[in-house]
């Protein structure tokens, strides 16, 4: 589907100061309330806070009336959100008003096939109604009736090692085909994987909660993943069509995974990354949170690593987090280093078998290879070609990793 | 009175021979010199005068001209000045002009007479046709390198005039210098660990290809590469010429004996200018660095810090193995054979290569590998990760294989490339690959896969070849190559982090 709208649908510098433009009838677009919540959200510099201060004082008309007069003046509550410049933003939100055609906002939403969701009413996500920082406002892309199935949040660094993306791809993958929701950001590395895992088990769908606007697919290179998950589950997001991928959406966007899910799943974080900012909103609601153990020498374990030292429990494999959802009694748990079912690698011969064990989970530079299996170099090169050539191990930039079963990272 | 007397002056780093003429004549007295002289040679006038008049010898007051044939030639520096003085001793016969005759003349001259050495005698005698050559003292061993001449060394001109009217004996030739110690060279028993990477700096000294070492800051790339020189072999005589040919030129001290016999190591920093790598410049044209590292090392450390300009200039000179560099007064070649060493962080913060370890943005990425264009990348045949070595491997006490040890088995896969009529692998034509880098059934299959999977060029190919022949010299191993062979040469050839995605 081509989703190429913009934010705004703008109709020349018309429009009087009196009336706004009359509504457009609901035949061609959305519910009105719904239309004018969308101009609402397009406007510069409106955020979850200033959104929900507006929306809670009045209808989405009424809102929509008073910013475009500029009418704000006895609202003590919406003047706290909008902070001290707010004489300022009032400004600069009556003119930008003015120039946006409601009704037009509503019909590009409608051609898109974008959903707009207001608090309050019966379809938003039972499990954001009673949350801290509920979102007033929710675009969609697919069904919003996900509630009864658990819910797991994956999320993780976007520049994780391979063996990070493998383990995301396992779990997204594993946690689909026994029903559980996975949802996850869309970004590069391990979110991305996550949900390729989920698209291969077709199993529950996925839900992704992005932080640009449904129309604004980023990181560029996941579109094709972002329209399959569009198609097969549900894309989320706060942000109106055609708003950029600026840097404040995201920290907005964690809160929503953390309030959607049951359970949040850290597959790897750098020691100070975007990743542990959602553990931080799934610690603000009381949702729990596991961790992927990873090498003390990958960097991209660190923060994981750490989460695990402050007693989050780890995720070693599926059976960890199915016992944690209680959908599988805690006996005898553990045991598979990823799970071999479904993987269609050629077996390796037993020379090349012992090499990949000598070889080990932890990443390394030829140098580390030869130091840890004893072998020299020429008498190493052709096992690693072939392991290389048969996907048992991946090669980058000169650095040797050992590959999970069907483990891939994102790829173009 | 017309006297002419033979010197020479330098081309690039090669000498060409020179006739110096002086016409004495009544007239209005003066002192010219003509036949394209620099302003370094013009002065000569000066020097000339006053180096006569302290060795009690008159200026005539006449008319003088000087002439330096071929005209067309450009005459660079000081070399002339003791050829122009005894023409001119022979043309006002202060000396008879029947005893200047049959011998070449090179040197400076100091204003109290004395004879001064000049850069490049070692060129400028080879392209003498005398028997007989007349050079300053400090220069005498360098001149007689070549054994082709009779070479009179003389500390000023008093002694030059004395021994040129038999007044008094040729002075005796400096004593020989004492036979060159090898000077202590870093020995590869000092690197702990690192197993592949010392491979990788022994077939690059068996086969002579280029290698490009990639790590983090601290990993010991620079630490490996000052240990290549040691591991490559002296140089056979007439490289050793060669390469003396080009220090000498461009004015650097020798080592004692004169002669250049172990392969040179040049460093430049990575502030470096173009003119300054591949050699020229405006006035006098000098080698470049890379010139100076013929028959050498050429070891750009921080590669990723050069102007991608001054990289770019490369890559014809190491195709080709000479730069010719054309400038309005010339043209000249300098020969440019090195075995380029290249080290480099893997991307701007250092710390990528790991997986998950690089905290660079894609843009940053993308500035660095705009800087070491692909093309200049494909020129190194040998790419290795450099890790930092293991903690343990740092503190053991275990001492590695010496240098000596691995230069034993680099001599032999030398030898056996000898035997196919080349110095080393890397300068196997692809012409000749088919015959001296034959793939067996298994090694084919491997490369075809690569291929098809788009993981590896023709020219890539060509460069496996090369590196698997030598691979498998090292082994000694003859015949065709295996696919053992095959996948040493390919794990050595891994793409840079920040150039992953393309074919190597």
């Amino acid at each position: 589907m081509a989703l190429e709208t913009t934010a705004a649908v703008r109709s020349g510098p018309v429009v009087t100061a009196t009336a706004p433009s009359p509504p457009a009838g609901h035949g061609d677009g959305l519910p009105m309330g719904e239309a004018y919540a969308a101009a609402i959200a397009g406007l510069p510099g409106m955020g979850p806070a200033r959104m929900t201060a507006v929306l809670g004082r009045w209808s989405p008309a009424e809102a929509w009336e008073r910013l475009l007069a500029g009418d704000v003046r006895d609202e003590a509550d919406v003047l706290r959100a909008l902070g001290p410049r707010h004489g300022e933003l009032v400004a600069r939100w009556r003119a930008e008003a003015r120039s946006v055609d409601v009704g037009g906002v509503g019909r590009a939403l409608a051609a898109a096939g974008v959903g707009v969701v207001l608090i309050g009413s019966a379809e938003y996500p039972a499990a954001l109604v009673g949350d801290v920082e509920p979102p007033a406002v929710l675009f969609h892309l697919g069904p919003l009736a996900l509630a009864g199935a658990p819910r797991v949040a994956i999320v993780g660094t976007r520049r994780c090692s391979s063996t990070g993306a493998g383990v995301a791809f396992e779990l997204g993958r594993d946690l689909a085909a026994a029903g559980v929701v996975v949802v996850s950001g869309l970004a590069a590395g391990i979110d991305g994987a996550a949900h390729r895992g989920v698209l291969a088990a077709c199993g529950a769908p996925p839900v992704g909660v992005v932080g640009s606007g449904l129309d604004v697919v980023y990181p560029v290179r996941h579109r094709g993943l972002w329209r399959e998950v569009g198609e097969r589950g549900l894309l989320l997001s706060e942000a109106p069509l055609g708003a950029r991928p600026e840097r404040w959406r995201f920290p907005a966007r964690n809160r929503i995974i953390a309030g959607l899910a049951d359970l949040v799943i850290v597959v790897e974080s750098h020691r100070r990354g975007g990743s542990l900012h959602t553990v931080d909103e799934a610690d603000r609601r009381g949702v729990d949170v596991m961790a992927v153990p990873g090498s003390v020498r990958n960097p991209a374990a660190a923060g994981t690593n750490e989460l695990l030292a402050e007693g989050r429990a780890p995720v070693c494999s599926i059976d960890d987090v199915l016992v944690a959802l209680g959908l599988r009694a805690g006996a005898g748990s553990g045991g598979g280093d990823g799970g071999d079912a479904g993987d269609r690698r050629a077996q390796p011969e037993a020379g090349d078998l012992a090499l990949l064990d000598a070889i080990g989970w932890q990443a390394g530079t030829l140098d580390d290879l030869v130091s840890r299996t004893g072998v020299d170099l020429v008498r190493l090169a052709p096992g690693l070609e072939r392991l290389c050539e048969t996907g048992w191990l991946a090669r980058s930039g000169g650095w040797y990793e050992r590959v999970g079963a069907s483990g891939g990272k994102d790829e173009a | 009175m017309l006297a002419t007397v033979s010197s020479a002056t330098l081309l690039g780093v090669e000498g060409r021979r020179v006739r110096v003429e002086v016409h004495v004549s009544s007239g209005l007295p003066g002192f010219t010199v003509v036949g394209l002289p620099d302003t370094t040679c013009r002065e000569a006038r000066d020097r000339v005068r006053a180096a006569l008049l302290s060795s009690r010898l008159k200026w005539p007051s006449s008319r003088v001209t000087v002439n330096l044939a071929p005209p067309g030639l450009r005459k660079v520096g000081s070399g002339l000045d003791l050829a122009i003085a005894v023409a001119l001793l022979a043309a006002s016969e202060q000396v008879p002009p029947e005893c200047v005759g049959g011998r070449a003349y090179l040197g400076e001259l100091g204003l109290d007479g004395s004879v001064r050495p000049v850069p490049g005698v070692l060129p400028l005698v080879d392209a003498l046709g005398e028997a007989e050559v007349v050079v300053p003292v400090a220069c005498a061993v360098e001149a007689q390198l070549l054994g082709r001449h009779q070479v009179r060394s003389v500390a000023t001109l008093d002694d030059l005039v004395g021994a040129l009217t038999e007044r008094c004996p040729w002075p005796a030739a400096p004593p020989p210098p004492d036979p060159p110690v090898p000077l202590p060279e870093p020995d590869l028993a000092d690197v702990r660990g690192q197993p592949a990477a010392r491979y990788a700096l022994e077939v690059a000294a068996a086969g002579g290809h280029h290698l490009l070492l990639v790590g983090s800051p601290g990993a010991g790339k620079t630490m490996l590469a000052r240990r290549l020189p040691g591991l490559l072999p002296d140089l056979t005589p007439g490289e050793a010429l060669e390469a003396t040919r080009i220090h000498s030129a461009a004015g650097m001290s020798l080592p004692p004996g004169g002669l250049v016999r172990r392969p040179p190591f040049r460093a430049p920093h990575h502030g470096a200018s173009a003119v300054s790598l591949v050699g020229g410049g405006s006035g006098t044209m000098q080698p470049g660095e890379v010139s100076l590292a013929h028959r050498g090392i050429l070891f750009l450390d921080e590669l990723g810090e050069f102007e991608a300009a001054v990289l770019d200039n490369l890559r014809q000179p190491l195709e080709e193995g000479v730069i010719r560099v054309a400038r309005a007064a010339a043209r000249v070649a300098y020969p440019a054979r090195v075995l380029l060493v290249g080290a480099m962080n893997p991307c701007p913060c250092g710390d990528g290569g790991a997986p998950g370890a690089c905290r660079c943005s894609p843009s940053a990425k993308a500035r660095y590998a705009r800087r070491v264009s692909g093309p200049l990348v494909d020129r190194f045949d040998l790419r290795v990760e450099v890790g930092r070595p293991e903690v343990a491997a740092l503190l053991s006490t275990e001492t590695a294989e010496p240098t000596a040890a691995v230069a034993a088995r680099v001599a032999e896969a030398r030898a056996r490339a000898l035997a196919r009529g080349i110095a080393a692998n890397a300068h196997l034509p692809a012409w000749r690959l088919e015959e001296a880098a034959k793939l067996d059934r298994g090694a084919t299959r491997l490369v075809e896969r690569k291929l098809r999977a788009g993981e590896l060029t023709g020219r890539g190919l060509s460069g496996v070849r090369r590196v698997a022949r030598t691979v498998a010299d090292l082994a000694g191993d003859e015949g065709p190559l295996t696919a053992g062979h095959v996948a040493a040469a390919l794990t050595l050839r891994s793409t840079p982090a920040f150039l992953s995605g393309r074919a190597a």
